[in-house]
């Protein structure tokens, strides 16, 4: 008893050190992608508040930025505007208009983002009293950005692209392949395309589009262009994707509400 | 009772300091500068060890906390404040180091902070990024990170020592 007392009293530091050092890496080990967001809620609301504060400094020293980025998505949207109205003259397309929305898009401000970890967040300036919940996509003019991963009253966390638990089912343009796209932790320009066949053909500079799926994205948003490819796995392509969105450069983004996602999911659950 | 009182505020400045501020510092997109190390840096000599570990651990949750990162920090912060009492003795002058003083350039010299700023760092930034890639597929990679990192994190905090802790 007094050797074992004695024990704990000459090597009470060590022990210390052991015991935090196994709690931390319990955290770590434990901490799944649900938890970390789970805990992330409880802070939310606090580092919500914070990172607003102090994103309206950045925001002004960033404003040249920013206005770049929306003259280009007017460009693009008065262009996209030009063909619908061409198209409106036809009138079988007309009755597709009349019916009530299918997406909704929530315009949004970043307040929070990394980029140089492994598992990146953004934190968004809307949440639920703004319309943006769980499993709405978020984009931005420049492309594909990620999911809303939580939300809470004002604010939510966006799981992008360049996070290693994202996946998402994406398309070739050229040949309407579906495969895989999901982030290996490396640079955040590139992402991995996966599950594509190795005997399709396949060129470097092809467009990625998502696939629309998964009722998250609708159809044919822009993802990035093949970089280059390999076939070093057996039968599928290791394809490096060059993103469209710079993550390092993004101020604003649109989440979008499909306002079919609910049906389309239910009948899903149906008929599995 | 001052130095207690002294401590406590650069606990909570640091933290706010590394998530409002030094994570915004991105270059290259790569790399951070991990200044909130300096707390744990200037903590005064003879802080008993137990104290070391435990406000270790409070500042690696801090960091977490905001980083969402849970535990990364937390582990590699605790594994700071254990090394640093046996690095402290290993680079103790020859007649030790005096009473009323703090591990500060004002002190002991730029040489030595250099050497025990950038053996403490290099230990954190090996640590967290390995605990971040969690496999060793992109060991030279990561290694690379590592190297990187450290130097900007330990060139901030030596700046840090002429224009905030000049005394």
């Amino acid at each position: 008893m007094r050797t074992l007392l004695r024990f704990f009293q000459n090597y009470s530091d060590l022990l210390l050190f052991l015991l935090l050092e196994t709690i931390a890496i319990i955290f770590i080990v434990q901490g799944s992608s649900y938890q970390r967001s789970r805990i992330i809620g409880l802070n939310r609301q606090v580092s919500g508040y914070l990172f607003s504060k102090v994103d309206g400094a950045r925001e002004y020293l960033s404003l040249r930025g920013a206005n770049q980025q929306l003259v280009n998505e007017n460009l693009e949207l008065r262009n996209r505007l030009d063909r619908i109205s061409g198209q409106m003259d036809s009138a079988i397309v007309i009755s597709k208009f009349t019916e009530p929305y299918h997406y909704f898009y929530v315009p949004s401000r970043i307040v929070h983002n990394s980029v140089f970890k492994q598992y990146n967040y953004i934190t968004l300036d809307k949440g639920k009293k703004q319309g943006v919940f769980k499993n709405m996509g978020v984009i931005s003019d420049q492309g594909l950005v990620g999911i809303v991963l939580e939300s809470s009253n004002n604010f939510s966390t966006v799981i992008p692209v360049i996070n290693r638990d994202f996946r998402l089912s994406v398309k070739i343009k050229a040949n309407n392949y579906a495969g895989i796209l999901q982030w290996e932790g490396e640079s955040p320009l590139y992402a991995i395309l996966t599950e594509i066949p190795f005997h399709l053909e396949i060129l470097q500079g092809d467009t990625i589009l998502t696939s629309g799926f998964s009722s998250i994205f609708p159809e044919g948003i822009e993802v990035g262009t093949i970089e280059s490819f390999s076939l070093d796995k057996g039968n599928f392509y290791d394809i490096r994707v060059m993103l469209s969105t710079e993550f390092q450069r993004l101020f604003h983004v649109n989440v979008i509400r499909n306002y079919r996602q609910e049906e389309q999911q239910n009948l899903e659950a149906q008929t599995r | 009772m001052y130095i207690l009182a002294r401590n406590i505020v650069r606990f909570l400045v640091v933290i706010l300091f590394q998530v409002l501020l030094m994570d915004n510092v991105m270059i290259n997109g790569y790399m951070v500068p991990y200044v909130y190390l300096l707390f744990i840096l200037l903590m005064p000599f003879e802080t008993p060890r137990w104290i070391q570990l435990l406000s270790g651990f409070m500042l690696g949750i801090g960091i977490d906390l905001f980083e969402n990162t849970l535990g990364m920090h937390t582990a590699a912060t605790v594994l700071i404040a254990f090394v640093r009492p046996y690095l402290l003795n290993l680079l103790a002058p020859r007649d030790g180091y005096e009473p009323e003083t703090f591990p500060r350039i004002h002190y002991y010299g730029f040489l030595w902070f250099l050497k025990y700023t950038l053996i403490i760092v290099v230990i954190h930034h090996l640590m967290l990024f390995y605990l971040e890639v969690f496999q060793l597929k992109e060991f030279f990679s990561t290694l690379l990170r590592v190297i990187l990192s450290s130097i900007l994190s330990a060139s901030t905090i030596i700046l840090s020592q002429y224009f905030v802790f000049r005394k």
